[in-house]
């Protein structure tokens, strides 16, 4: 019972206290870039979530079972990113294949997901935070992708509606935009330290 | 001997390292490579071939993102042909053999030319500029040169041809039209808008190499070479026209004739040059 409610307290604490978008301000890229329409938002955080959920399982094994064992720690940036290169990879072949006015309209943002901070950054939290079970890896790994989801859900659900107010000619476009996830980060900010 | 065993002891070090890298690259691979076979997509062969005729620059002329998503309209939309600028005449005609399309040929052939014909020893400066050696920098200081409309000399276009195309010569930037696609990168670099697409009717055109509206006492002021607006060349012929205090050709009409001739001579700055293909 008390593992369980380790897992659910760290899932709800990466997905909405620590929120690796809000919080961390990594992944700042696609959440600005994608969340121009709430089916792309949605679309783009389920890929997302499913490179950080493989490369956050992969890294911590990777991790735990070769690098930390054999001493060889060194390697460990460029493991992670061969990780979620190739996880990048095959969310594209997928896409492709089953999903193709997603793949269109995601144009340049999916193979950027390589280069998502907020992946590369979580396999290296799950490191400084010492996640030391496979369980826990895997749900906060999950969560970070929920939380980036929602967060850029509830962001594209904002611009949305933006698009049809009086927004001042100075303001349009990017500014508000970036106004808008200021004001956005500062209301999350009030889950702070809820959960550590 | 000391370097010979920092050797074996860095080889004896590193090989776990690179074993283990060599291993998860061989896995990943094999996994990509099923993937790949599994969940292989039928490419029109069209637009494969389409593809390999186009420059593949991803310049971005075109108005898409890269040649591929070029590729892609064109095969949907035959009448955006004639885009690609770098690919000109010859990938078109490759294009509408492939797409079994009829073309005449289009108009003349777009090449940047650059309004501004003043080298370092011609213009006028306040200070000495010691900043972010690059133009979009410099332009962000009102008065890093006397002239507001010249070319800064920082090189933004040369640094963003793909060609080799552009050189700066004493401060002024110079184009090869030898080497030259016409792929309009050097507009979108040149902070100050100095750059113009500019259809080529002749392989040698006449052009105002300048961009001043300053009144013609200031420009006189400012640069040895400007365009002070004297309205001389509108006299020989109309293809010339003054808007404030800046002479404009208007390109169509050119034609190497004796009117514009007199023209570029009677200039009294020599600010109407030729620009093109010696």
């Amino acid at each position: 019972m008390d593992k369980i409610s380790v897992l659910v307290l760290a899932f709800t604490s990466i997905v909405i206290v620590n929120n690796l978008v809000l919080t961390k301000f990594l992944g700042i890229c696609p959440y600005l870039g994608v969340s121009g329409r709430i089916d792309m938002a949605f679309g783009m955080g389920m890929a997302v979530t499913f490179v950080i959920t493989l490369a956050g399982c992969l890294t911590w094994l990777i991790d735990h079972l070769i690098l930390v064992p054999y001493g060889l720690e060194i390697t460990r940036y460029v493991c992670y990113i061969l990780v979620i290169a190739g996880a990048v990879q095959l969310v594209e072949m997928y896409l492709r294949k089953f999903f193709p006015p997603l793949y269109e309209s995601f144009g340049i943002f999916l193979p950027l997901i390589t280069t998502n901070c907020a992946i590369l950054g979580l396999c290296l939290f799950l490191n400084v935070w010492n996640v030391d079970n496979f369980p826990l890896a895997a749900v906060l790994s999950f969560g970070a992708g929920i939380g980036f989801t929602l967060a850029i859900c509830i962001m594209a659900g904002i611009r949305e509606q933006l698009n049809f107010s009086d927004v001042p000619a100075a303001l349009r476009g990017a500014p508000i935009t970036l106004i808008t996830a200021g004001i956005m980060t500062m209301a999350f900010m009030g889950f702070a330290g809820m959960i550590k | 001997m000391m370097i010979l065993a920092d050797i074996i002891t860095l080889w004896n070090n590193s090989w776990p390292a690179g074993l283990t890298m060599f291993a998860l690259a061989v896995a990943f691979s094999i996994i990509l490579l099923v993937a790949d076979k599994k969940l292989k997509v039928a490419v029109d062969p069209k637009i494969e071939s389409i593809y390999q005729a186009l420059p593949r620059i991803d310049c971005g002329t075109c108005g898409y993102a890269g040649c591929s998503s070029y590729a892609k309209a064109v095969a949907a939309d035959p009448t955006l042909l004639g885009k690609c600028s770098p690919g000109g005449a010859g990938a078109s005609q490759k294009i509408a053999e492939i797409l079994n399309l009829k073309i005449s040929s289009g108009g003349a052939l777009k090449r940047p030319v650059i309004h501004c014909h003043s080298t370092k020893d011609n213009k006028t400066y306040f200070g000495n500029y010691a900043g972010i050696q690059s133009c979009t920098s410099a332009n962000a200081i009102a008065n890093v040169q006397a002239c507001k409309f010249g070319c800064l000399g920082f090189g933004d276009c040369k640094a963003a041809c793909k060609f080799n195309a552009i050189q700066m010569v004493n401060g002024l930037s110079t184009i090869d039209y030898n080497k030259c696609t016409g792929c309009g990168a050097c507009v979108k670099a040149c902070p100050r808008g100095i750059i113009e697409m500019v259809p080529f009717t002749q392989n040698k055109i006449m052009t105002v190499a300048c961009r001043s509206q300053e009144t013609g006492k200031d420009t006189k002021a400012f640069c040895k070479v400007g365009c002070i607006g004297c309205k001389l060349c509108t006299k020989q012929t109309d293809a010339f026209t003054v808007n404030n205090n800046l002479a404009k050709l208007d390109y169509a009409r050119y034609e190497p004739s004796e009117q514009f001739k007199t023209a570029m001579e009677k200039c009294p700055t020599g600010v109407i040059v030729y620009r093109g293909k010696e």
